[in-house]
């Protein structure tokens, strides 16, 4: 299960250099740690005088601490390698975050055309009722031989002639692409032509 | 980004690590300050210099064992997996929302406008 793949040179190299300055700021940290409280402990006897092993022992201090923060600094620079050569290369959890995005968007979708659907179904009785009236008022624009879509409908299920039946209402409706089976196109187009204007 | 599980374990626990590497340098900071003082407490050098200690070790095992798994998983080859077809259809369903919801504005506006004259 943990058997190493042929990996290309280039990751190979980048997973090898990470290792190794993981393992060097490690060792940086540890060691000028050590070695500042080892430069803590004052000796009786020095080789210069006490003012000028103070002066090298506060330079070497200084030295010290600012590598143990430089260490740090490359360790917070090899986490972020790490975090974007995960997101990159970790195709597990890519794979599961794609999966996981598409059945979420999935869902979504899904939702949205059902409610579009049974708003269709609540919509399409309404208009029904709206072109009744509006095809029984007298602001409608039709010729006397024009039928509402109602009386399409209704002629179209009495009709046992197929092709008459179907010719009949095809003639009537003013628009050649409307058929009984779309009611909301001619309703839209009556609409917006008559709408505001008055007739004798 | 919080529904992405399998991934956000492994960016959280290197978001600990950054967060631990900053209290290593604080430890740091204060076992030496500590020292400069000339009346130094005992205890809390060693117990800071310990937590430096332990701390350091416990980043190193994290940061190789991160490595060892990406060096199990990686394989050269950039991933080609998108979304982008279920965002497409996702954002047609959004549009044929849209769209009825200004059909049917017009139809109440033309409603009302009927219901004035």
């Amino acid at each position: 299960m943990a058997q190493q793949r042929a990996l290309p040179q280039s990751k190979e190299t980048l997973l090898q250099s990470y290792n190794k300055r993981l393992k060097d700021d490690i060792k940086s940290m540890m060691d000028n740690f050590t070695e500042i409280i080892k430069t803590a402990k004052i000796e009786d006897e020095t080789q210069v005088s006490r003012a000028t092993q103070g002066e090298q022992d506060n330079y070497e201090m200084d030295v010290r601490a600012s590598n143990i923060v430089r260490a740090g600094e490359s360790l917070m620079k090899l986490v972020s390698d790490l975090k974007q050569f995960l997101i990159l290369n970790d195709f597990p959890s890519v794979n599961e975050a794609i999966d996981q995005r598409n059945q979420q968007l999935r869902a979504l979708q899904e939702e949205c055309d059902r409610k579009l659907t049974a708003l269709r179904d609540e919509v399409s009785i309404d208009l029904y009722e709206l072109e009744e009236e509006y095809y029984s008022s007298s602001s409608s624009l039709r010729e006397a031989n024009d039928l509402p879509l109602c009386e399409a409908y209704w002629r179209l299920d009495l009709d046992t002639d197929g092709a008459d039946g179907l010719a009949a209402p095809l003639r009537a409706s003013p628009e050649p692409s409307a058929g009984p089976l779309q009611p909301a196109a001619p309703a839209h187009s009556h609409a917006s032509g008559s709408g505001p204007t008055e007739h004798a | 980004m919080a529904t992405y599980s399998l991934a956000n374990e492994r960016l959280r626990a290197l978001e600990d690590i950054e967060r631990e590497i900053g209290a290593i340098l604080q430890n740091a900071g204060t076992v030496i300050l500590e020292l400069s003082k000339e009346k130094t407490n005992e205890r809390l050098l060693d117990r800071q210099a310990a937590a430096f200690t332990t701390s350091v070790q416990h980043v190193e095992a994290e940061l190789s064992a991160q490595i060892r798994y990406l060096t199990q998983v990686a394989t050269g080859q950039p991933h080609e997996g998108s979304s982008y077809s279920s965002r497409k259809d996702c954002q047609m369903a959004l549009k044929r929302v849209d769209y009825a919801r200004l059909k049917l504005s017009d139809v109440a506006r033309t409603c009302e406008q009927m219901l004035e004259n």
